[in-house]
């Protein structure tokens, strides 16, 4: 049974006006597979998802779902034929309930019989081991239980084949385990299911088959049993790389940033940051762990003043920033830039090209009614060949470029500020394993000249290996900070959960 | 923006296209109307007769009132005309008039009270064109204005409303206070009187001459406090209308506006214009036209009471005969004292006649309307 | 449904000019349709439409003094929607405009022309950009529908002109007609070559609003804050100042608009001052892409349109009513075009297993 090829995609090629997405790539995945999707941003891995789930129609090259060949017009096509992708972004409505999201949408008669359609629900669920309460609305659900609950949905439709388009950016470790049980299962049954990501670890720990991209071409498909991370990353990246985190074990003495008691409400009057303590010194990397929402990006715009403070101080070398407008605090050497799920919408205009973006930041200190863009055009093309940034040219709307080129954008110009203090949330946020490693080098880079950065990320390891000391934030509380060199991601994981951690040795809490 | 580069490059191909496509057998698909229809008689000056409407033809009343006098030259004279419709009475109908004198015409003639600012300042960029400028007061060498005595008329038809009316309550609704509405008002509220000094003339202003539902709306407001007879200084017959749906009269304007309320119209004041339009474009041809302030009466033809029907009251034919004998005659007329205004008081003394000036320039109302100015 | 729409994910420059082509093309075969009902040659009235249009040096002039207000209103417009601040509320600031620059035309009739226009045209400038402001200031203060309440704007706009045209400015010597009393010489603004100076303001305004719009720190900021709220207080900008400066711009302009309306063209204030221009303009700006040298050119061909489609109504004796339902479908081709460019129609196909072509 394992021997039938249940998917097949062939020569598939895919372009947008010039650039080339998809180039005669070759995908097939068994029954009962699990087949990660490697590449670098950019590779093609979405599009080639994209395709398979009916929301672009290759230009050339077939799919065949058991061999026969098949056309999508429409992502309901796809979803006829049992495939099911779980986007980033989810797809639910947030006022109701589990149960009445996967309802919804589905042909049923004029009466609804909710009991016969509650069993076959929970038969699912049983199947899968897939956890959600059923009556729970959404908005009250964390983002684990709403990746569920579309996993839920899409196999309560029927599907055998399920995308999963980098599931575990948004989730903490112990919700990354669950899900992986629930892959399993899923495979056990003899699902098919197409896992795409970034993390070579769960890369490694999950899937049977691998298929790499690399710039819209498929490179090669091998077995997990016969390959190791490091042959993965040349095959992603084209070159040999070197995969180990690099801390610079240097540190300034000089606390540039200091919070005291800071607390912040949000628009429904609920404190958000319960009185925040914290010191950051100059050419220290100071990391924020937490669940996502636990006062992460409301820390960040506070100190960039976006964002009100109810009480407290924010010291930025013994001057008090509260009450000051983000104007002022990025005059005075401040730079925040958050990249949030969507990549865009903070800090970029994904219509405007690499220059008004860079100008962004430029165009305050220049004097007079006009702006001058002679400066940004040579800074964007310095950006570019330093960073190594993919793009057709600097007049290009930076919406056409790929995740992690956006990225690269972002943080090159953030830098380009020369910031005495570097607050940055997410910039590896979706980004492969090379381009990581450029923007943790970046990072470092900044660390030497003596800039404190305050660095807020997702993924454990990076945050373990690139920083100084752990800070973990629990529903708007620090629950711990940690020194980096001894922290393990068990620790970690349970202070993200909000367990408080008494000092430990070599930890020290300001 | 790329994409409206080429939207308007296409656009322009296509007119372009359509330019030179059509250039060739240009000659040949010439506008035909630019020719005259009969171009024999050499001595005569070629004419090409502008008319400016305020509503649309179909209104069924003013404008289509004066296109029945367009139609009647182009037939009776075999003279070109041009027109247009509904053209608002401000900025916009100097360039009408602009327009028109660009595609040839040397005689216009603008047909509402509104025009006539805009035809005076053309008129006197363009000395070579004549104008003819319909209910105002400006004259100028090659602008005369004109206009009929149309309250004759209407004070017949006040004879045929009194004598209908049982409630003694005449609705009428009125476009706009300017002198000729009062007039018309007042002589139609002599003509009630005049059979039935009881019966009182109830105003209602709607600020427009061109709109069926409001005209409507106000002549419903006013069956609603008691009329059962609507007349109208309106274009349009929506009064007329309202009268016909509660099985009411009505005194129509402007035209015999017999076909839209068969059951409720009487008859109707009505302008027929063909005949001195037909003269002074004549005049014009033969080159003797000097410009004038001409105010036709029932004599001259200009206004007429349209024929009654059977739903006017049987008297009411002899009564108007009568009147409008004396009228043309002269032995009858209409704004003599003593009048009186709404208070009661002796406006013009007894045996006193008005003057042409008083009338044109008459802002009060007579004894007997219930209604105010301004 | 055997066919439904798709969203086209990319299109190419050829096939979107297709498109454009075959609408146009499509508008003038219906409309030909609809002219040869009326009895008439279609192309005998395109010719005369291009003729009534162009054809003389007198229609070029008309085609121009239409073109005027609707370019400056749109480049108005423009500002606003750049900021995607749905300023619907174009007719009313022309009014406003007009009636702030009617002020002083008829309070200071005596002033030597030098400084009532200037007068007049600042007053113009205040009176719609204040306009402008009002919606402006609720939407940065309480986000309120700025859609909504410009557009209700635009019927107080017009009522109090309807008051003032019927009360308390009502010409005296009108006899009764409803109008306000003409300016005086003094306070109409004057041609050069044949046209009124604003044939100059126009130009001069496609150039600033281009420079304003593309090299301004100003301008750069309302961009920034069109694509993206965020961005831009993560930029520093003051979202609330640049919103209400912004307005009043786009106001300003669209006042600019009725005071040469209400000075050069109607010589005095009335109701119909604007004309539907601020309705208009918002077509011209949408298809002239926002950008300033663009909006110039939809602008010229739309009041070719308009002068065309006048034109034919003497030319051939079609009433209005006909005149206005050919320049009406030549433009619902124009702008369903649009629609076909972002959008394809495609078959239906139900998730058809082809069979055959066994896979390797």
């Amino acid at each position: 049974m394992n021997n039938v090829k249940y998917i097949s995609m062939v020569n598939i090629t895919k372009t947008f006006g010039k650039v080339i997405a998809n180039k005669n790539i070759n995908l097939s995945v068994n029954k009962g597979e699990i087949h990660a999707l490697l590449g670098e941003n950019g590779a093609g891995k979405s599009t080639l998802m994209n395709m398979l789930s009916g929301i672009y129609i290759p230009d050339s090259g077939s799919i065949f779902i058991e061999g026969e060949e098949v056309k999508f017009s429409s992502p309901k096509d796809s979803i006829q034929a049992g495939i099911g992708m779980i986007h980033q972004h989810f797809k639910l409505v947030e006022v109701l309930t589990a149960q009445e999201n996967i309802i919804l949408g589905q042909k049923t008669g004029f009466f609804l019989n909710k009991k016969a359609i509650r069993e076959k629900i929970e038969e699912v669920q049983r199947k899968f081991q897939l956890e959600v309460d059923l009556d729970k609305k959404v908005y009250e659900m964390s983002v684990g239980e709403k990746q569920n609950l579309e996993i839920l949905k899409v196999l309560f439709r029927g599907a055998k084949i399920l995308i999963l388009d980098e599931p575990t950016a948004v989730l903490t470790p112990q919700e990354t385990a669950k899900l992986f049980i629930i892959m399993r299962k899923m495979k056990e049954e003899g699902c098919a299911v197409i896992f795409i990501s970034h993390k070579m670890n769960e890369v490694m720990e999950i899937s049977d088959k691998i298929t790499v991209l690399r710039k819209g071409e498929t490179v090669k498909t091998v077995d997990k049993e016969k390959t190791n991370p490091q042959e993965l990353t040349e095959l992603m990246v084209g070159y040999p790389v070197d995969l180990s985190i690099k801390r610079l074990e240097k540190q300034g003495r000089k606390a540039v940033l200091r919070v005291r008691n800071l607390r912040v409400e949000n628009e429904e009057g609920i404190e958000v940051l319960k009185g925040l303590n914290f010191d950051l010194r100059a050419g220290e990397i100071l990391s924020i762990a937490g669940i996502a929402g636990s006062g992460q990006k409301e820390l960040c715009e506070a100190i960039a003043g976006l964002y009100p403070v109810k009480s407290g101080e924010i010291l930025f070398k013994g001057e008090n920033l509260v009450g000051k407008n983000p104007k002022e605090i990025i005059a005075k050497g401040v730079s925040m830039s958050f990249i949030p799920e969507d990549r865009l919408g903070m800090g970029l205009v994904a219509a405007m090209d690499i220059v008004d973006n860079i100008l962004l930041k430029q165009y305050q200190k220049q004097k007079g009614f006009l702006v001058n863009r002679k400066p940004a055009t040579s800074k964007a093309k310095e950006i570019i060949k330093k960073l190594d940034i993919q793009t057709p040219g600097i007049y290009h709307p930076i919406r056409d470029l790929s995740g992690g080129n956006i990225q690269k954008v972002l943080l090159g110009r953030e830098l380009d500020t020369n910031p005495e203090l570097l607050i940055t949330a997410y910039p590896v946020r979706g980004l492969d394993i090379n381009t990581c490693h450029k923007i943790y080098d970046l990072l470092n880079e900044e660390k030497a000249k003596g800039v404190a950065i305050l660095y807020i990320a997702e993924d454990l390891d990076s945050l373990i290996g690139l920083s100084d000391r752990i800070m973990v934030l629990s529903n708007g509380e620090i629950t711990g900070i940690v020194e980096a060199r001894k922290a393990t991601k068990e620790q970690i994981g349970l202070m993200m959960l909000g367990e408080k951690i008494n000092e430990t040795e070599g930890a020290y809490v300001v | 923006m790329k994409k409206t580069i080429s939207l308007i490059f296409v656009l322009l191909l296509v007119m372009a296209i359509l330019v030179t496509g059509c250039s060739k057998p240009e000659p040949k698909q010439e506008v035909p109307k630019e020719e005259p229809k009969e171009g024999a008689k050499t001595p005569e000056k070629k004419v090409k007769v502008g008319f400016i409407y305020v509503g649309p033809i179909g209104d069924g009343g003013w404008t289509y009132a004066h296109n029945e006098g367009r139609k009647y030259i182009e037939e009776k004279l075999g003279v070109e005309t041009i027109f247009k419709e509904s053209v608002p009475e401000n900025q916009e109908s100097e360039k009408v008039l602009n327009d028109m004198i660009d595609q040839g015409a040397n005689v216009i003639f603008t047909t509402s009270f509104g025009f006539m600012d805009y035809t005076e300042k053309v008129a006197k960029q363009h000395p070579d064109v004549i104008f003819l400028h319909c209910s105002g007061y400006k004259k100028l060498d090659n602008m005369s204005n004109y206009f009929g005595r149309m309250y004759e008329p209407r004070y017949l038809s006040g004879i045929v409303a009194g004598l209908k009316t049982k409630s003694d309550t005449i609705g009428y609704v009125a476009a706009y206070e300017i002198p000729e509405v009062i007039r018309g008002i007042n002589a139609f509220t002599l003509g009630v009187r005049s059979v039935n000094p009881d019966a009182v003339v109830k105003v209602k202003w709607t600020h427009t001459w061109y709109d069926p539902a409001k005209e409507k709306e106000a002549a419903k407001a006013l069956l609603a406090e008691g009329a059962d007879v609507i007349a109208q200084h309106q274009d349009t017959p929506g009064p007329q209308q309202a009268a016909e749906e509660k099985g009411v009269w009505s005194i129509g304007y402007n035209t015999d506006m017999k076909e839209m309320a068969p059951k409720a119209y009487m008859t109707a004041p009505i302008w027929n214009w063909g005949p001195y339009y037909e003269k002074q474009v004549k005049a014009v041809m033969d080159g003797t036209w000097k410009s004038e302030s001409y105010w036709g009466s029932m004599k001259d033809g200009v206004v007429e009471l349209a024929p009654l029907t059977d739903v006017a009251p049987p008297e009411a034919k002899e009564a108007v005969e009568k009147a409008k004998a004396d009228i043309i005659a002269g032995k009858q007329k209409i704004f003599v004292g003593p009048l009186k205004d709404q208070t009661g008081a002796v406006k013009v003394a007894d045996g006193v006649v008005m003057t042409d000036e008083e009338l044109l320039s008459m802002d009060w109302f007579v004894e007997g309307v219930e209604g105010k100015i301004k | 449904m055997l066919y439904k729409f798709v969203k086209r994910s990319e299109i190419t420059q050829r096939k979107s000019i297709e498109i454009r082509t075959v609408a146009i093309l499509l508008a003038l075969l219906v409309s030909a349709l609809f002219i040869l009902i009326l009895d008439l040659n279609p192309l005998e009235v395109y010719l005369a439409m291009i003729k009534g249009a162009f054809g003389s040096s007198y229609r070029i002039k008309q085609t121009i003094i239409n073109t005027i207000p609707l370019v400056i209103t749109s480049l108005g417009i423009a500002i606003a929607f750049k900021m995607k601040f749905w300023n619907i509320g174009a007719e009313g600031q022309i009014m406003m405009g007009a009636f702030a620059a009617s002020f002083f035309a008829l309070r200071f009739p005596e002033l030597p022309p030098f400084l009532l226009l200037p007068l007049m045209m600042v007053a113009g400038i205040i009176g719609g950009g204040l306009w402008a402001v009002i919606p402006a200031f609720f939407k940065a203060q309480w986000e309120t529908n700025e859609t909504i309440v410009t557009l209700m704007m635009n019927y107080i706009a017009l009522k109090w002109v309807t008051y003032l045209q019927y009360g308390p400015w009502r010409d005296q010597k009108a006899l009764g007609f409803p109008k306000i009393p003409n300016f005086s010489e003094n306070a109409i603004l004057p041609n050069v070559f044949g046209v009124h100076i604003g044939w100059i303001f126009a130009l001069v305004l496609i150039v600033l609003t281009y420079i304003f719009m593309n090299h301004s720190k100003l301008g750069f900021e309302i961009a920034v804050l069109g694509e993206s709220d965020n961005t831009a207080r993560y930029a520093g900008i003051n979202i609330k100042k640049t919103i209400v400066i912004a307005l009043l711009i786009s106001g300003g302009l669209s006042g600019l608009t009725g005071v040469i309306q209400a000075s050069a063209v109607s010589n005095t204030l009335n109701v119909e001052i604007s004309g539907g221009i601020g309705y208009t303009a918002i077509i011209t700006t949408w298809l002239g892409s926002l950008s300033a040298p663009l909006i110039l050119l939809v602008s010229i061909l739309f009041a070719a349109l308009i002068q065309g489609g006048s034109f034919i109504q003497t030319a051939f004796g079609i009433p209005e009513a006909a005149a206005l339902i050919l320049e009406g479908m030549i433009l619902f081709f124009v702008l369903g075009s649009e629609f076909f460019v972002k959008y394809k129609l495609v078959k239906n196909v139900v998730y058809q297993p082809v069979a055959g072509k066994e896979e390797v």
